[in-house]
């Protein structure tokens, strides 16, 4: 009935040496896919917007508006 | 685990791992990559030495607890042994059972440590008179 000596060293080792690497290929792999699922789709959408963005266009829409003190509308 | 996890630094756990397999134990106090490594056995003498210490006083014997604990190992019964007569000496037996409790604390989800220390030191209790927590019935909240 006497118990056998188990292991009573470098416990805590064993359980890094298996659980850090994992613990690092995850956080890579969550890491790369906020990169690739929210970020990249977030600059790929404002590329787009300024793509084909015409500043003076908008400036003048904007003018039209009367919302500026230094240019007032063409009419005024 | 968390304080040793602490201690145990991510780099010092690596080099840990490719330490050469002397008896298999990693030691968390040393972590050279040059000089000698020291076998579990002067390891253990060592602390039986300090802990034989006849005029041990109560801080040594703190210290020696609290560094005792804070490595990557549960301590071998004959260590605690040493510790635990030291505690007698001292006439400290609230020391003795608290090293009882930090052994089953230090052995985690390990649950087949505990029983096996309190079997080889099963002898010494009865010699020194120092009951369990569990005869005490103060292992459970």
């Amino acid at each position: 009935m006497s118990l056998p000596k188990p292991v009573m060293r470098g416990l805590l080792a064993k359980r890094l040496r298996f659980h850090l690497p994992i613990a690092f290929t995850l956080s890579l792999i969550v890491a790369a896919a906020f990169k690739f699922t929210v970020t990249e789709p977030r600059k790929q959408a404002y590329a787009d917007f300024y793509k084909q963005y015409d500043a003076m266009k908008e400036f003048n829409a904007m003018r039209e508006a009367g919302i500026f003190e230094s240019v007032r509308p063409s009419g005024e | 685990m968390f304080r040793a996890a602490l201690r145990l630094s991510v780099s010092g756990a690596r080099s840990l791992t490719r330490s050469p397999p002397q008896y298999a134990a990693p030691l968390a106090a040393r972590c050279y990559s040059h000089g000698k490594q020291e076998t579990d056995e002067e390891f253990d003498a060592r602390w039986i030495t300090y802990f034989n210490k006849p005029d041990i006083d109560a801080w040594e014997l703190r210290k020696g607890m609290n560094t005792l604990i804070g490595y990557d190992l549960v301590p071998e019964p004959k260590i605690l042994d040493a510790a635990l007569r030291a505690c007698r000496r001292l006439n400290d037996l609230a020391s003795a059972i608290r090293i009882l409790e930090a052994v089953k604390d230090k052995s985690g989800p390990h649950k087949d440590i505990y029983p096996y220390v309190i079997q080889e030191l099963r002898p010494t209790l009865t010699e020194l008179g120092i009951p369990t927590p569990e005869e005490l019935g103060i292992d459970k909240v």
